[in-house]
């Protein structure tokens, strides 16, 4: 069986997420990716977390990650030698995936038109806080900063308990991530494109664009209706929370009126339950104070898989809290075999987030663990582009690789 | 412009809420003809969920949640209680590329379409389920709500202020994230099926997607057997790094005051200098208090106070422009307003799609967050109203004729 994307070719210029999780994305369901560095190395390197904290640029946790299945090479771009050794390289490719800014762009002198002059069949994919085009093209950004930009943090926070409590950021790199998702997608369509028409073409992929993409229904409340949301509402119906039980959190989720009776029914059908203040699931928000304090009760004598199980049988869509220890010793996540064990000779073994999903035809494998700092450059440099020894030791000099 | 990418691919598209509706929204955007398989008697909840134009509910076409997520589909209704409608899915069936759903396990092999029977109708299909919990497993036929599975995912309990109890992302983050990883599986099936003819089944978990976006959270406990603590909009290797208060907005909202916030980060040494010296404060960049990396962070309450103090007279708009111009990252925390009214920049790239619905008029929604140069890239048509392609599959597809169409409608097949 061969993996879906066997014999696709592609460069990545990244650097932390976005770029990075696009091209790992291909690389695990088969494609070749060679992963271009600055020599001084990509920054997720310096992210970490690191086994037994200690910092090293071989061991970032975030780095091994997400550059899986990839060849890694040096080089400096803004050098022009450096970017005549990418031009070489992409005249071979078929796509090219980067997340340089746009004014690090205009300092490397990277543009679309200057590779198509090499490879009018590159797809080459751009992926920017906001974009190649409009008045904000050239604005600073970081993770936080394009996760509000985008329209997201704005929903999430100490909610109508806390007006106090600003916005609060979800955790990790999520800007990246949809960035790079997106853009791997959009990168397929094009691939898919050029394979019919023989052409490639430029995907301009905007960040922010992404994550407002993703607002669900909140973003129609203006269009629509005049109305701003923000983290301040009331929820409409209730059980919808998190609450502690006697070893965890669980999340309570009851949309539908067979799935608070099925909750009713766990418990012992208490008394309580039947007070018409808890009579359907807007008696249950507006009286949402009093209700939180008996489930409360109930469930700090109970642990989060005993209500987890129980509630499920019936048909509720309660789900734990988990912590990462919840998920690493999972029944469930075992039995499909989520978690993957990788071994790079300097970080050592440990278990990884595995396949997004399970393709039945095409393997999703992982080959290669992340690449050191430079390691191909032999193979790439020497063997593939045939440059002599005595060039990339010059190359090395003067610090182009 | 040429054709777009999945100019003659086809989706037979099972499915509602959003995990699907997204995957599906992305195809449309690249071009593929896209037809929702729906029934009058169980809509999509979406159809029948706020908000309403002007606050007036009603209808199945009008809601501005199903309009979001079906722009460029086609919708035929069905009734597969009827031997008839099932018929006329198989043939949908046997025309497309693609079948996707995301009903709860069991569902779709019960209305006929699992994909072994969907395989005899079409032997290279390309199938995917985007299930909660995943086809295998114990936990398998669990029940799985957008909101909940924020938190299986691991994400809220990585998620919170310092000192406080796990909390959400604000919305359903797995479903339109499983509907992206989703979309990116189905093409690279498709890329393997042109070069091999072979298509193939796809078992996606929401949870399990979800996962791969948490590499920081994980690893910390694989590699150091710990939880990490929840920080806030903290980061270890900046500060400041923080959303702070603003001006609230000049006049209320339906009754409500709506406050407003900036982002700002400073990545390193030398763009802390430079957020000094924008807030008036330049003696503050070679404070010992303040100067490195790590006194920053070891300060980062008094920082926070400084910063705060100096954002809290000013509008958000303001703050962001006074900081780009310093040559720091700063945003204005966009709302929904701010996103459709205010941002010059996301709405002078053309983002937004304005299209004319029949029922709701022209409304601003979102568009492609995607430009291509060579191949068309637009939002084709506003959503379908329920049943709106009905006779034009069933004719032109299909190859239908008018009073056999009559004789369906009549039996209820097209309910």
């Amino acid at each position: 069986m061969t993996s879906a994307l066997a014999g696709l070719k592609i460069l990545e210029l990244g650097d932390l997420v976005a770029a990075a999780y696009a091209t790992k994305l291909m690389a695990d369901t088969g494609a070749e990716v060679i992963k271009l560095e600055n020599p001084k190395g990509d920054r997720a390197r310096y992210r970490g977390p690191f086994p037994g904290h200690i910092p090293h640029p071989e061991k970032s946790g975030l780095f091994l990650y997400l550059n899986t299945n990839k060849l890694g090479a040096t080089l400096d771009i803004g050098k022009s030698e450096g970017f005549t050794l990418l031009e070489k390289l992409a005249a071979e490719a078929d796509v090219l995936v980067h997340d340089f800014a746009p004014p690090e762009m205009d300092r490397l002198g990277l543009s679309y038109e200057r590779l198509r002059k090499v490879n009018p069949r590159l797809v080459m994919t751009s992926i920017t806080p906001f974009g190649l085009t409009g008045p904000w093209r050239d604005r600073r950004a970081e993770e936080l900063t394009t996760w509000s930009a985008g329209g997201l943090i704005v929903l999430n926070g100490g909610g109508s308990a806390h007006p106090e409590m600003p916005p609060l950021k979800t955790f990790g790199s999520q800007s990246g991530f949809q960035g790079g998702v997106h853009a791997a997608t959009a990168t397929m369509g094009a691939v898919l494109a050029q394979a019919r028409d023989g052409e490639g073409q430029h995907i301009d992929v905007s960040i922010q664009e992404v994550l407002a993409s993703q607002l669900e229904l909140t973003f129609e409340y203006w269009p629509y209706m005049k109305m701003i949301a923000t983290r301040l509402g009331r929820k409409p119906i209730q059980p919808m929370e998190a609450l502690e039980c006697k070893d965890g959190w669980i999340y309570a989720c009851c949309v539908e009126e067979h799935q608070w009776r099925g909750v009713v029914e766990t418990m012992g059908n208490p008394d309580w339950a039947n007070e018409e203040i808890f009579s359907d699931r807007f008696k249950r928000a507006e009286n949402w104070e009093a209700l939180e304090l008996f489930l409360k009760e109930y469930l700090s004598e109970h642990t989060v898989l005993e209500v987890y199980k129980a509630v499920q049988q019936r048909r509720v869509p309660f789900a734990p809290v988990s912590t990462m220890g919840d998920l690493i010793n999972s029944e469930h996540l075992k039995a499909r075999g989520f978690f993957v064990e990788i071994t790079q000779p300097q970080a050592g073994t440990h278990k990884y987030p595995g396949a997004p999903l399970k393709y039945g035809a095409t393997p999703w494998a992982i080959r290669l663990p992340a690449p050191v700092l430079g390691q191909h450059n032999e193979e790439i440099y020497g063997r593939r582009l045939g440059l002599p020894q005595e060039k990339i030791a010059e190359l090395k000099q003067a610090g182009v690789i | 412009m040429v054709k777009p990418p999945l100019d003659g691919i086809r989706i037979a598209d099972f499915t509602w809420v959003w995990a699907g509706p997204y995957c599906t929204l992305q195809l449309a955007h690249l071009g593929a003809d896209v037809i929702k398989i729906e029934t009058r008697t169980r809509p999509c909840v979406t159809r029948v969920l706020p908000p309403w134009p002007d606050g007036k509910p009603g209808g199945m076409n009008r809601s501005g949640y199903f309009n979001q997520y079906s722009q460029g589909k086609r919708s035929i209704t069905l009734n597969f209680k009827e031997p008839a409608a099932q018929e006329i899915a198989r043939k949908i069936i046997a025309q497309s590329d693609v079948v996707i759903n995301n009903f709860a396990r069991g569902v779709i092999e019960k209305m006929g379409f699992g994909y072994d029977a969907v395989k005899r109708i079409r032997p290279d299909i390309i199938m995917i389920s985007l299930s909660g919990y995943g086809d295998t497993g114990p936990y398998a036929d669990y029940i799985a709500y957008g909101p909940a599975q924020v938190p299986l995912s691991g994400l809220s309990s990585l998620t919170g202020y310092r000192g406080w109890p796990p909390m959400h992302s604000g919305f359903s983050y797995a479903d339109p994230n499983a509907g992206i990883h989703g979309a990116f599986a189905i093409l690279t099936a498709l890329y393997h099926r042109n070069k091999t003819g072979e298509g193939q089944y796809i078992d996606m978990s929401q949870w399990e997607c979800a996962m791969t976006l948490l590499p920081e959270g994980i690893l910390e406990y694989t590699m150091n057997g710990a939880e990490p603590e929840r920080i806030g909009n903290e980061d270890l290797q900046m500060a400041p790094h923080g959303i702070y208060k603003c001006l609230d907005r000049p006049e209320k909202v339906a009754g409500n005051t709506i406050d407003q916030f900036v982002a700002v980060v400073a990545a390193d040494d030398a763009e802390w200098g430079r957020l000094a010296k924008a807030i008036g404060r330049p003696e503050l960049a070679t404070d010992p208090r303040f100067a490195a990396l790590a006194a920053r962070k070891a300060n980062e309450a008094e920082l926070d106070k400084m910063i705060g103090e100096w954002t809290t007279s000013k509008r958000a708009a303001e703050v962001a422009d006074t900081l780009q111009a310093a040559a720091v990252a700063a945003a204005v925390v966009a709302d929904n307003r701010f996103l459709a009214d205010e941002d010059p920049h996301i709405n002078q790239r053309g983002y937004f799609a304005e299209l004319e619905h029949p029922e709701v008029g022209v409304k601003k929604h979102c568009g492609i967050p995607w430009k291509m140069s060579r191949t068309e890239c637009a939002v084709r048509a506003p959503a379908p109203c329920i049943g709106q392609h009905t006779e034009e599959i069933l004719t032109q597809l299909l190859g239908y004729g008018h009073e056999e169409i009559e004789q369906l409608r009549a039996l209820g097949a097209l309910e």
